[in-house]
């Protein structure tokens, strides 16, 4: 089924309800916000928007972490496993948050200790806190992106489409 | 806030199926035991804070600064 929702950085957009991803218990500091979409609106580019459903105006910038660091290996606690319903063989997709200064964006950092991971198959998310010692909340992208530049490209890039560019619904 | 004495090895319920355990005391330091129900999140606050404070910076990114930062990323060949 598709609705149409507002948003404040987008409009109004298309929401195809196959595409809702749920967070039972939100994200730290937005617990009531469950429902989001991730945006794509440049096909190009790495980074998503994961927009709330429930709030217009809330929205992070989102990445997989293999664009800038392919051997990003969150330890994910054996709760959040089992709250994210995740067996040995079940799809799942790995964001990091991406926090840009106002005003700042070569700044960008990505939150690598509080990854959001989805269940692809029930689209089931959770924010986990990773307590590996090497991931911080702040860690520099563009510094990683210098260094994989070489080693990664562009496409392969199935699992993150679902929900496409976003269709702007008509005004009424 | 409640403030309850305990020694090692004693400890306190909280509601049907939370349990909190006294392990250790070394020092300035104490080990702590937590049994509760695996849908509880039970964090170290100072991580929990943290994590809270950048998704509240987090969420307030413009669209024109990834914009920028997508065309700047594209110049260098890096997108």
């Amino acid at each position: 089924m598709i609705t149409c929702i507002e948003t404040t950085r987008f409009g109004r957009i298309e929401v195809d309800e196959e595409a809702v991803i749920t967070f039972p218990q939100g994200l730290f500091g937005f617990e009531e916000r469950r429902r989001f979409v991730v945006l794509c609106l440049d096909e190009k580019s790495p980074f998503r928007w994961l927009q709330s459903l429930e709030d217009p105006s809330l929205a992070f910038v989102v990445i997989e972490p293999r664009h800038f660091m392919p051997d990003y290996a969150p330890t994910i606690s054996d709760a959040d496993v089992e709250a994210l319903g995740l067996e040995a063989d079940t799809p799942y997709l790995t964001f990091v948050i991406v926090t840009i200064p106002p005003g700042k964006p070569e700044e960008m950092t990505a939150n690598l200790m509080g990854p959001i991971i989805i269940n692809a198959a029930t689209r089931i998310a959770h924010q986990v806190i990773v307590e590996d010692e090497d991931y911080t909340t702040k860690h520099s992208i563009l510094e990683e992106m210098k260094k994989t530049q070489s080693k990664v490209r562009k496409g392969a890039d199935a699992g993150t489409h679902a929900q496409g560019e976003p269709k702007h619904c008509d005004r009424r | 806030m409640l403030v309850l004495t305990r020694k090692v090895n004693q400890s306190i319920v909280i509601g049907d199926d939370i349990e909190v355990v006294v392990l250790e005391v070394r020092g300035e330091q104490v080990r702590i035991g937590v049994r509760a129900p695996r849908a509880i999140a039970i964090h170290r606050k100072e991580v929990y804070e943290q994590i809270l404070q950048e998704n509240l910076k987090a969420a307030s990114a413009s669209a024109d600064d990834l914009v920028s930062l997508e065309s700047r990323l594209a110049e260098d060949g890096n997108l």
